[in-house]
Parts: structure tokens; C-alpha cells; sequence
């Protein structure tokens, strides 16, 4: 049976992570490097695609202090964060946010080709 | 000496009068004042229209403005005030199928006033500015833009429930000039047909969207199976081939009534692609043939056959669009 993706009520931002809330009542953390390291944009996510370039986009993300970002919806299907500096382009469906609070891949394993996703 | 190139003006003693501009200086201001005045008018235009819905197509031939004009048509039908802006340029099909072909424009004290369609739908598209339909419009970018922020912001729309935006196929600058032009906007609608070809452009539109920061309000599936109806002997089967070499058997009814649907586009690729990105599917409409007669004939297919399968089919689409852009919609999402 198909996973059924509660929905979003509640995002706080801490220090270092984002707590969320699903109306299930079910709770999970996502820090902020790992959201970031998991940019759904067309810039960041061909970087993802392979071991080494991925390790450069990681240790990009954590070399910058962190700090609370603004949140936007977009439409109602997703979040925009808008950083103090590195990418602030990436638009995270809720579905990506669900999966990276599961620790899943939001990738899913696919590899990013320009337009495909 | 040398007479110098530098002329003073003294005010106080000079009896010729106030400077009065060049006639380039003259223009310069007007358009400026114009532009001034354009921007103020489509700011008031992003609060007289509660919904404005962009509606958008990978490729050409999708039915993109077929489903504009259904979508208009439809809520209009269920009582709401609605406007089409027809924003292709070199390709103004909107007037022909809402029955306005000959139409021209009122313009008065400097406001353009929309045509009326059917049910009271209000229209603006460039072809109402074309004196031969054969004319082709050749503009850089730069006209288009003007003619584009002139078609938002000097046209009285008047109070409107929804604005159908109509953009020509593919990703080019004209919904980027509306979402810089138009505040507010709930989103895009993309039109598809079910085959690869259309869908691999349609992901595009998708990402599209999302570079542009707009919604996407979800995914049509156009010329999603023809249905084909007929009589044959009473509870008896019928064997059809249908594409792709599949033959497709129906059972005909105690009177004899059957229906088969041919999937010529093949079928279910627009709800799978939204399903991949992600985003709302609306839903799917049938390839209908009424569409082509009622396009060329100007009477819509809705307007037609209200009860027919079409319309029901744009009637479940408004309010799977209805659905996503009602506040009701939206997750009550805490940030803090």
C-alpha cells in the first residue's frame, strides 16, 4: 500500500535544524545542512549526481554560518528558504521535505538530467 | 572671442516665457507619465481580479487555447465574471472560438475596453489590433513587452473573479513579462497531450514554473481518449482495433448502445508527470471533434453540448483548479 505523506502544520526554525510537525502528530528534525546539501535547483542538484562533487557541495553548505532562513510557501505544494548567502533557488516540495525528515533519499536515487525532474 | 556654446537662462529677466520642452523631450515625458500611470493601473488590476490563472504548454497543437477558452467558458457558466487575455502574439486564436472574429476594440479616454464572448466572457488578444487576419505580427522583444503590459494595464477588466491568461507554446518571455507585470498571480495551469513527445516538454513548463517562483496550480491531460458511441444487436460484443494494433472488445446494452474509447495520444502520461513532479493532477479531457468544428465555427463545444461528456469533463477540471487556489486549500502551515 502506497505511502500516504501526512501534511505539513508546523516548521520551526532553531538553531541549527528545523523542527517539523505533521498533523498525524508525528515530529522530525532536518538541520539546515542536510535541507541545503539537498537543493532541488538546477544548480545544485547536477552536483548530487556524483560521490566527489556532492562531497564539494557538502562541505560548501557547511562552511557557512548558520542561521535561521525565511521560509515561503510556494503555491501549496511547496517551500522556498531564502539564505544569507550560498543558494536560495531551490523549491522543496513537500514530498522532498517529508523525505529528507525520513532520512530517505529525495533523490531517489535518480541521477538529475536538466529538465527531467 | 569665441561665442560660447553655453547659453544661461535668467527667469527674472528674460520676457520669451518658461522653457517650453522639445518636442523629443515632449514625447520622452508622455511616455513616461504613461508608464507611470500603467503601473498604478495594474497594481488596482491585481486587486480587482481575485484569480488569475496563467495557462501554459510545452509544445504547440496541445489544445492550450481550447482549454482557456473551456476554462472561461465553464466559469462562467457556474455565474463567476471572467476574462480571457490572449497573450499570443503571433498566434491570436481566442477571438475565433469564442465567436469574435471581427470584433475591434473600443478604446476610450485612453482605456482599452475587452470585447464580450460568450456568457459575458471578457477577451483582449492582438488579433482584435490585426486589420488582415493573414498579417503577421514581426515584434523584438522589447514591442512585445509593451504591447503585453498595455494589454494588463490599460485595459478595463473592470471587477473580475478570475483572469484566463493564454501564453503561446513553449518557455519564452511573455510569462515572464506577466508575472513581473501582474501581482498576485495564483499560478499556472500546463496543458498536455498523454504521448512522450508532448510530456517531455510539459516537465519543462514545470520547471519552468518553478524558476519563474510561480505556483503550479497542476496538469491537464488534453485529447485524453476518444469515445466512440454506436447500436449494434442488443447484449452482443463488438471487437474494435484500436491503436497500436489492440483490439479493444464492448458489450453493447439491452438496447443495443455501446462505447469504446480509442486511446490515439495513448493515455494517463499527464497524471503520471505531475505525479513525478510532484504537482496537482486536474484532470483529463477527451478528444472531442466538436472542439475543432465549435474552433472554427466559433461556438464552443461547452456552449454546444452543455451536457455532453466535454463539458462535464471542464466542469470536474474548474473544480480541481478551484480546489488548489481556494484558501481553503491551503495547509494552515505554521512558521516560526
Amino acid at each position: 500500500m502506497a505511502e500516504i505523506m501526512p501534511k505539513l502544520v508546523r516548521i520551526e526554525r532553531r538553531e541549527s535544524d528545523f523542527h517539523l510537525t505533521y498533523d498525524n502528530e508525528q515530529e522530525f528534525s532536518i538541520t539546515y545542512h542536510d535541507l541545503r546539501h539537498a537543493c532541488p535547483c538546477a544548480n545544485c542538484s547536477p552536483l548530487r549526481n556524483e560521490d566527489e562533487t556532492s562531497l564539494t557541495l557538502r562541505s560548501q553548505v557547511e562552511s557557512f554560518k548558520e542561521h535561521k532562513p525565511s521560509v515561503n510557501p510556494v503555491g501549496h505544494y511547496a517551500l522556498n528558504f531564502i539564505w544569507q548567502n550560498g543558494c536560495s533557488n531551490g523549491i522543496f516540495r513537500f514530498e522532498r521535505i517529508w523525505a529528507l525528515a525520513n532520512h530517505r533519499d529525495p533523490d531517489n536515487g535518480k541521477q538529475y538530467v536538466h529538465g527531467a525532474w | 572671442m569665441a561665442e560660447s556654446p553655453i547659453t544661461t537662462h535668467d527667469p527674472q529677466n528674460d520676457a520669451s516665457g518658461p522653457v517650453q520642452p522639445s518636442p523629443q523631450e515632449q514625447k520622452k515625458m508622455e511616455q513616461n507619465y504613461a508608464q507611470m500611470k500603467r503601473k498604478m493601473s495594474m497594481e488596482e488590476i491585481g486587486r480587482k481580479i481575485k484569480h488569475k490563472i496563467m495557462v501554459l504548454s510545452g509544445k504547440g497543437g496541445v489544445g492550450k487555447s481550447t482549454v482557456s477558452t473551456g476554462l472561461a467558458i465553464s466559469l462562467a457558466q457556474q455565474g463567476y465574471k471572467v476574462g480571457i487575455l490572449d497573450i499570443d502574439i503571433t498566434g491570436p486564436n481566442i477571438p475565433k472560438m469564442m465567436g469574435l472574429d471581427d470584433h475591434r476594440l473600443h478604446v476610450e479616454e485612453g482605456r482599452i475596453h475587452p470585447a464580450k464572448g460568450h456568457l459575458g466572457v471578457k477577451v483582449i488578444s492582438m488579433a482584435f489590433l490585426l486589420d488582415d487576419p493573414d498579417t503577421p505580427v514581426v515584434w523584438r522583444g522589447p514591442i512585445k513587452l509593451g504591447a503585453i503590459q498595455q494589454f494588463i494595464g490599460d485595459v478595463e477588466w473592470g471587477d473580475l473573479d478570475y483572469l484566463i491568461i493564454d501564453f503561446p507554446p513553449g518557455t519564452s518571455d511573455e510569462p515572464l513579462t506577466v508575472t513581473q507585470s501582474l501581482p498576485n498571480i495564483d499560478g499556472m495551469v500546463i496543458v498536455t497531450t498523454p504521448q512522450a513527445v508532448a510530456l517531455l516538454d510539459s516537465r519543462k513548463s514545470i520547471t519552468f514554473a518553478e524558476s519563474l517562483k510561480v505556483p503550479v496550480i497542476g496538469v491537464i491531460e488534453n485529447m485524453s481518449g476518444y469515445t466512440i458511441n454506436g447500436v449494434i444487436t442488443a447484449n452482443s460484443s463488438i471487437e474494435i482495433a484500436g491503436p497500436g494494433g489492440k483490439t479493444i472488445t464492448s458489450t453493447s446494452d439491452e438496447n443495443g448502445n455501446f462505447s469504446v474509447t480509442l486511446d490515439i495520444f495513448k493515455r494517463g502520461g499527464g497524471k503520471s508527470t505531475a505525479e513525478d513532479f510532484g504537482v496537482p493532477f486536474l484532470g483529463a479531457l477527451p478528444f472531442d471533434p466538436g472542439f475543432v468544428r465549435g474552433g472554427d465555427d466559433g461556438v464552443h463545444r461547452i456552449i454546444s453540448d452543455p451536457e455532453g461528456a466535454s463539458s462535464i469533463a471542464f466542469a470536474e477540471v474548474v473544480k480541481a483548479i478551484q480546489a488548489q487556489i481556494s484558501d481553503e486549500a491551503s495547509a494552515p502551515l505554521e512558521i516560526i
